[in-house]
């Protein structure tokens, strides 16, 4: 049988394949063991990391503009603005 | 360019890259995706022995690699593998529907792909006396001893790893279809196994090369 670092790198193939890398980057971690010094997975791997660290700047810089634009409206100055 | 422009032109770079990297391996990855779920059906044949549907969509679906080239000898083996520990399933459960008799047959005809694929090496000489050809043959060895060593010095010069110099020796193996390599890998990976390494994926790839360079000779 296959064993399962093997299954996992399949999977997390499969998961790039679907555009799901969150679920990628959990199978390369389960994979880790035996591909470790396999360059090809490494690159993989790192590239998914790295991808899963730019959405997550992304989505901080989109939050922190939201609260911009609330803390306008806040300590209640509204009624001073009418 | 702001900052959030460069993380969106950086995220769009990382995913086409990623996406082309997959698309290169599409051919390879269903092989190993249809290897892996006959794999997933194995073992759910150990844990509650109804499998029967789910192996007959599995041979229905992968039918064609019966009669195509896609499959590499490796991946028949492995299928064949599988399909042996199943068949050893079958023999000892006490139901003997028709079913399981086309599942038996059908896994007698993945064997025989597998078996019609393996590469079988006889090596046959003649009595072993102190002859030119006997000379002949400690020297060549020696010669390839040599080349070895050195090719080994390349490989680990400048790593910190032995399973680094390994992984270049396969790649070289593979890519420049170099026999000298594929010795050298195969004397790590054995050298290793004795150190209770984990040594499996480096024979898998070790067998890779093997067909690539017997392959190449073949065609030569």
């Amino acid at each position: 049988m296959l064993n399962q670092s093997e299954k996992a790198y399949c999977e997390a193939l499969l998961d790039l394949k679907h555009k799901d890398y969150r679920a990628a980057a959990e199978h390369f971690d389960a994979a880790v063991l035996n591909f470790k010094d396999n360059r090809e997975f490494n690159l993989l791997r790192e590239t998914t990391n790295l991808l899963l660290a730019v959405k997550a700047e992304r989505q901080g810089l989109d939050s922190k503009d939201k609260i911009e634009i609330e803390e306008v409206f806040s300590y209640g100055q509204e009624e001073n603005l009418r | 360019m702001s900052y959030g422009d460069a993380l969106q032109s950086l995220e769009n770079l990382l995913e086409s890259f990623l996406e082309r990297a997959v698309a290169a391996k599409e051919e390879r990855l269903q092989v190993l995706s249809g290897i892996n779920r006959l794999d997933d059906i194995a073992r759910a044949t150990k844990d509650s022995g109804d499998f029967t549907d789910n192996l007959g969509e599995w041979f229905a679906e992968h039918n064609s690699w019966l009669s195509g080239d896609g499959l590499r000898p490796a991946d028949a083996l492995r299928i064949n593998e599988i399909l042996t520990e199943i068949r050893e399933g079958l023999t000892t459960s006490a139901d003997t529907s028709l079913a399981l008799d086309k599942l038996g047959s059908e896994i007698d005809r993945w064997g025989q792909r597998a078996t019609s694929t393996t590469q079988k090496l006889v090596l046959k000489r003649g009595p072993e006396t102190p002859t030119e050809s006997a000379e002949g043959s400690i020297d060549l060895f020696d010669r390839v001893l040599n080349r070895v060593t050195n090719l080994y010095a390349d490989f680990s010069g400048s790593r910190q790893h032995i399973l680094s110099a390994l992984d270049d020796s396969l790649e070289s193996a593979k890519e420049q279809k170099s026999k000298d390599a594929l010795l050298l890998s195969a004397f790590i990976i054995y050298y290793l196994k004795l150190n209770n390494y984990l040594v499996d994926p480096y024979v898998k790839r070790l067998k890779e090369a093997e067909s690539v360079i017997i392959s190449e000779k073949r065609h030569a």
